[in-house]
């Protein structure tokens, strides 16, 4: 142990090095985020729950009904239901998503020709009953409020 | 009668800020740690978290209170209440004011015993505080706990020398060993407390006290890592509850015992600031030690025990030996 270690140790020089540092962070800004007070905003390519998207203005859904989103789920979690409307086009009369099968995968969003479906950022959808996991139309519909913020603009 | 009275109304102060301080202590570590590592600490019970430690105690108290059937029953259950023992009564010798102070028409010493041997008393008391931890760790009838309750009880021991000895050059420098006139002794402004002089013995006399308090750096008797909680392995509910509350009470008279030896007890550290009561400056110079502690525990890592033992033996035990010589020699020449 050479001089300037017994000047160092009898200092207390490193302890109070650590001790500036921990003094720093005390006084410093701190980095939690109160979750459910405050949240930090997934991600723009975030994959949370799916949501149906429609015309601003009319109201009226983008989806035609074509199945390209169920066929391409690898988990088969997607459930249409179509009819002949009264104008002869394919009308859309229930669509089902099975969240407790969904991947979160995006294939559905990236397999829509018409921009019908996409995924958004909600991600709190915990509950205690699996039934509420069986997502409606209606649902759906009324989740385009979490749409991711550049989507919108489409 | 009147003077019985004013005892008893002096011991229970006492006991009440001695004890009332310990929820906002935890409280405050909590807090404290969270700041340290960047974080926020309890927030949501009251405001700023500040109900926490009574949300923890009513948490601790409803918990069931487990005796382990191989463990010592009557030795088990009184362990964590040796801790307050020595710790109120090294309270009774701490000054919180001058003495001879008339109060609603009483004459009153604003301390509750103003002992000659005050000192020697509370190195003594220092010395059965170890039976806490280790009754604690014999009767649990548990290899963890023995483990932690002889490293408590070795490392106590230990520091309890240095620790002394650190004392004795204050002892030697005001002539008393009664707290009420080593207080005296530093009347005047700063640069008349003792800790001036006697840097090296207060410098001792504060690592040895984290050790005595079995805090961080220092508590091996608790690693966590190796030995599950020490001494307090097979305690749980209130009885664990008030293990800890004892070591924050220690913690309370051990900050209390150095701003009086070292920091000038009562005395404001300029003339003009008197107008301020004694009370509230010796408060605040244990406020500044106890959150000095807290710093030190979030900040150091735990030593390793036989550099604990080293730093013990080898480094401070000489240096205060040397630390009383040196004082001896000045004092006895000029």
């Amino acid at each position: 142990m050479g001089l300037k270690d017994i000047l160092k140790s009898s200092t207390f020089y490193e302890i109070l090095q650590g001790m500036s540092v921990t003094g720093s962070y005390f006084v410093g800004e701190k980095v939690t985020v109160e979750y459910p007070k405050e949240q930090i905003p997934p991600f723009e390519r975030f994959r949370g729950v799916q949501c149906l998207i429609s015309d601003p203005e009319t109201g009226e859904l983008n989806c035609d009904a074509c199945h390209i989103c169920a066929t391409i789920c690898p988990s088969n979690c997607i459930f249409i239901e179509s009819s002949e409307g009264p104008d002869g086009t394919k009308q859309l009369d229930s669509f089902v998503i099975d969240l407790t099968r969904c991947i979160f995968c995006g294939f559905c969003e990236e397999a829509c020709p018409r921009a019908a479906i996409a995924m958004t950022s909600a991600f709190e959808f915990c509950t205690y009953n699996k039934n509420d996991l069986i997502l409606t139309k209606d649902w759906l519909v009324e989740n385009q409020k979490n749409l991711h913020k550049e989507l919108r603009k489409r | 009668m009147t003077e019985f009275i004013i005892l008893i109304i002096k011991l229970i102060l006492i006991i009440a800020v001695s004890v009332g301080m310990v929820p906002f202590l935890i409280y405050f570590e909590r807090k404290f740690a969270g700041f340290f590592q960047s974080r926020m600490g309890p927030t949501y019970a009251g405001p700023w978290g500040s109900l926490q430690s009574f949300g923890d105690m009513a948490k601790l108290m409803s918990k069931e209170d487990l005796v382990p059937a191989a463990a010592d029953g009557p030795v088990f259950r009184i362990a964590p209440y040796i801790l307050f023992v020595p710790a109120f009564v090294s309270m009774t010798l701490i000054p919180f004011g001058p003495m001879d102070v008339d109060i609603f028409g009483y004459n009153v010493d604003l301390v509750v015993s103003s002992f000659d041997a005050g000192v020697i008393l509370f190195l003594a008391l220092g010395s059965l505080a170890v039976y806490g931890p280790v009754f604690g760790g014999w009767a649990s009838n548990n290899n963890w706990a023995l483990l932690g309750a002889l490293r408590s009880g070795a490392q106590m021991v230990s520091y309890e020398i240095s620790m002394g000895l650190a004392v004795v050059g204050v002892i030697v420098m005001a002539n008393t060993l009664n707290f009420v006139d080593i207080v005296d002794a530093q009347a005047g402004g700063f640069w008349n407390w003792f800790f001036i002089p006697q840097l090296v013995g207060f410098v001792i006399f504060f690592v040895a006290s984290i050790a005595e308090l079995n805090r961080d750096p220092f508590n091996l008797a608790e690693a966590e890592q190796e030995l599950v909680a020490g001494y307090m392995t097979e305690y749980s509910g209130m009885r664990w509850g008030i293990f800890m509350f004892g070591e924050y009470v220690n913690m309370v008279v051990m900050s209390a015992v150095i701003s009086t030896i070292f920091m000038g007890g009562w005395r404001a550290p300029f003339e003009f600031l008197d107008v301020i009561p004694g009370f509230i400056w010796l408060v605040g110079k244990m406020l500044f030690f106890i959150f000095l502690y807290m710093w030190i525990r979030w900040t150091l890592p735990r030593y390793r025990y036989n550099q604990l033992m080293d730093i013990g033996w080898k480094i401070f035990l000489p240096l205060a030996i040397a630390n009383l010589a040196v004082t001896a020699l000045i004092i006895s020449v000029v």
